[in-house]
């Protein structure tokens, strides 16, 4: 058993292929149709995840991940539908580890629910090396190596991406980066980040037009992706 | 003269309230009647002082230069007085014997008749001359008031809006309120009024409904509704009334009847002005629909068969498996399979492209910002990475190039329709180029294929909605263009088409630069 997941979606076509997926991927599931029966499920069963449709019938999903925020770190998956980056970068910054758009593949579904209840067991720790593609980082010395080679980061950069590194996988609002980063006074200045960014890929990427690990999610915010 | 001009200002700048002419005025009777007894006294004075020195005949030019200045001053009843007092005092004191009526010289008389015919010529035809200034003078105020209320309406689009104008107008000019009601399904309603208050009894909105329909002034001063509080003049346009004014005079006095003259010419043009709007709106809202009306047609066969065929695709596939499942090659599975799964995907592009167009017409809400291209372009290569895998994509993007202002999501969604439709009419294999440069105001970035180019004309047409390349084997609704161009135009910025020398389709487009502080 993989672990127990609870879906709160209100649609039940979309429930009744959660359901097959799940249950072939060996995972444990229960459902919710309601916001209120959710949180009353989550309080009784515990589950490792929680699949969340922001669009439901009693409340609305972004009161859930609020709610749930108050007591709980369990990793939350958001069903957002597409175009609407504003509730999707609420619920991140209310706490949502991830969020797929729908319509979406069951591969995409599956990769997010395994890097969501992988990060929930164990995050990078000090004291180790931090490998992506060709990029190696001493969390101990802040040694940054690129093919072996040293790279100097400003201060900044290198906050950025500890940053990345330290939510690896998971999508980092502007806000989150911003605060994280440069403090709660600057996170309005996303285009700031954006031109860090910018350094980081040209340093970082081997064609920062075409970056396969610092990732953007559009009118989000960034992903760092480690295996590709 | 220097006096006399001066007085010509007044009159200019009373015509509007008193135009009638020097006569109109009774109270002003008094203080003429005192200006020409004083001239009386000054010529008098001055033939006193000549006389020693003068023929007493020639005196009598120093009385008609009085009765001149009188004529130029005051009404004709007062000039004709006048006329008759300078006669008398002319022999009073001017002739032998003096200071009796008694004359020493019958030829005298011939003096005094010629005397008073000509005084009497004078002022008369002075009066006259000056009421055809007055009233010239009062035309043309009367005239550039017109004119600036014209001024006022042509600034307002919406009846309201003028009729609001129109009644501050009126205030301005004239001293009265004025309200002007509009009707609601055919009744004068005084809740659709110009003002905010309702400055006249609503027990009066049948009188007010009444010059509706009549189309003739009533109330305040006219028999038998004198003593209503406001006058009330019809908006009468070309066709039929289209509302109401009254006027409230400040003072407790009546409008005269210049005033009123003047108000009725203010309810004239108002009411034309907006019968003109009214009938260029609905002209206008007919234009919209029919373009509604002919875009949601094509719309509708272009998107009932774009829609059908792959829903006809899904559904076929899918009984398929159900009813036969167990007789079909695995093989045969898979492939219903695959056309199940890349349909719906299909279809859910489809949808996409019309929320996107329907979005963008609506007038969407931008939320630009700071961005380096290559960001932008990052992210959509990323997205397409699958769809692109047998294609080289060349970037060049220069590592200076400065921040653009855009929508991130929108500018990704215009790159992705310029790729995909780049990847749809060209060859497979076939490279796919992007490259930008800065100009002094704007980034240009161009994507360039090396397929077919375009037909002759087809540069233009291929943003049309629902415009369709002759192209063997491309599915499509002709969406995906129009949507760049609506994306662009959002930003203000520009996309062109044109061919590429030496063969393919280039697509240029012009973003917004940020403001780097």
């Amino acid at each position: 058993m993989k672990g127990l997941i609870l879906i709160i979606e209100d649609d039940p076509a979309i429930r009744r292929f959660l359901r097959a997926t799940l249950a072939a991927e060996d995972y444990q599931y229960y459902e919710s149709v309601t916001a209120t029966d959710g949180l009353a499920q989550i309080n009784l069963r515990r589950p490792d995840l929680l699949l969340l449709d922001l669009g439901l019938p009693d409340r609305d999903g972004l009161e859930v991940i609020r709610q749930l925020r108050e007591t709980s770190r369990m990793p939350i998956v958001v069903l957002s539908a597409r175009g609407q980056e504003k509730d999707k970068i609420a619920a991140l910054d209310l706490g949502a580890d991830d969020y797929i758009e729908k319509p979406f593949a069951v591969g995409e579904l599956l990769a997010r629910i395994r890097a969501a209840l992988r990060r929930a067991v164990g995050t990078a720790q000090p004291g180790t090396i931090f490998r992506f593609g060709r990029v190696e980082l001493d969390l101990d010395s802040r040694v940054v190596r690129v093919d072996g080679e040293d790279v100097h980061l400003t201060p900044h950069e290198y906050k950025l991406l500890q940053a990345l590194i330290t939510h690896s996988g998971k999508v980092l609002t502007h806000r989150q980066l911003l605060n994280e980063v440069w403090g709660p006074n600057q996170v309005d200045q996303a285009q700031y980040l954006r031109v860090y960014i910018a350094q980081l890929r040209r340093k970082l990427e081997v064609d920062p037009a075409r970056p396969k690990h610092l990732q953007t999610e559009p009118g989000v915010g960034y992903r760092l992706v480690v295996d590709t | 003269m220097k006096k006399s001009g001066t007085h010509n200002g007044i009159v200019t700048d009373h015509a509007l309230r008193a135009p009638s002419g020097p006569a109109a005025d009774s109270n002003e009777l008094p203080r003429e009647a005192g200006v020409a007894l004083l001239l009386v006294v000054i010529a008098t004075g001055a033939a006193l002082a000549l006389r020693p020195h003068v023929a007493a005949t020639n005196l009598a030019m120093v009385y008609l230069l009085s009765v001149v200045a009188t004529a130029l001053r005051c009404s004709r009843e007062i000039s004709v007085a006048a006329s008759f007092v300078s006669v008398a005092a002319f022999d009073f004191f001017c002739v032998p014997p003096y200071l009796t009526f008694r004359v020493s010289h019958y030829e005298y008389v011939i003096t005094f008749a010629v005397m008073l015919v000509v005084a009497l010529v004078i002022s008369t035809q002075t009066t006259r001359i000056r009421t055809q200034a007055m009233a010239a003078s009062g035309r043309e105020a009367r005239t550039d008031t017109l004119y600036r209320l014209a001024r006022r309406l042509a600034g307002e689009n919406h009846v309201f809006e003028m009729a609001r104008a129109a009644s501050t107008f009126a205030e301005e000019v004239l001293p009265c309120q004025v309200v002007i009601f509009l009707p609601d399904a055919g009744k004068i309603n005084f809740s659709r009024r110009s003002a905010d208050l309702l400055p006249v009894p609503r027990a009066e909105e049948s009188l007010a409904q009444t010059v509706f329909e009549t189309g003739d002034k009533a109330g305040l001063g006219i028999w038998p509704f004198k003593h209503a509080s406001a006058l009330y003049l019809p908006l009468r346009g070309s066709r039929q009334v289209v509302g109401v004014l009254a006027a409230i005079p400040k003072s407790a006095a009546h409008l005269d009847r210049e005033q009123v003259r003047l108000l009725e010419l203010f309810a004239n043009q108002t009411a034309i002005a907006m019968e003109r709007t009214s009938s260029h709106h609905a002209a206008e809202e007919a234009r919209v629909q029919m373009q509604t009306e002919a875009m949601r047609s094509s719309l509708l066969s272009a998107v009932s068969h774009d829609l059908r065929t792959p829903l006809a695709s899904i559904t076929g596939a899918a009984t398929t498996l159900r009813s036969q499942g167990e007789r079909i090659s695995p093989e045969t599975r898979n492939e219903l399979l695959d056309s199940i799964a890349d349909e719906a995907e299909r279809l859910g592009r489809l949808v996409a492209n019309l929320l996107d167009i329907t979005r963008l017409e609506s007038g969407v809400e931008l939320r630009c910002d700071g961005y380096p291209l290559e960001e932008i372009v990052g992210s959509v290569l990323q997205r397409m990475e699958r769809q692109l895998r047998n294609r080289p994509v060349e970037t060049r993007l220069p590592e200076n190039l400065p921040l653009v202002y855009v929508d991130d999501v929108l500018t990704g969604q215009l790159l992705v329709n310029l790729l995909e439709n780049a990847d749809k009419y060209t060859p497979e294999g076939t490279p796919i180029e992007l490259e930008a440069e800065a100009t002094e105001d704007a980034v240009v970035l161009e994507i360039r294929d090396r397929g077919p180019g375009f037909a002759e004309g087809d540069e233009r047409r291929i943003f049309e909605k629902f415009y369709r390349r002759n192209a063997k084997g491309v599915r499509g609704v002709g969406l995906g263009l129009p949507i760049c161009r609506a994306i662009v135009e959002a930003h203000r910025g520009r996309i062109e088409a044109f061919n590429r020398a030496g063969g393919g389709a280039v697509f240029r487009i012009h973003l917004p630069l940020a403001n780097q502080s």
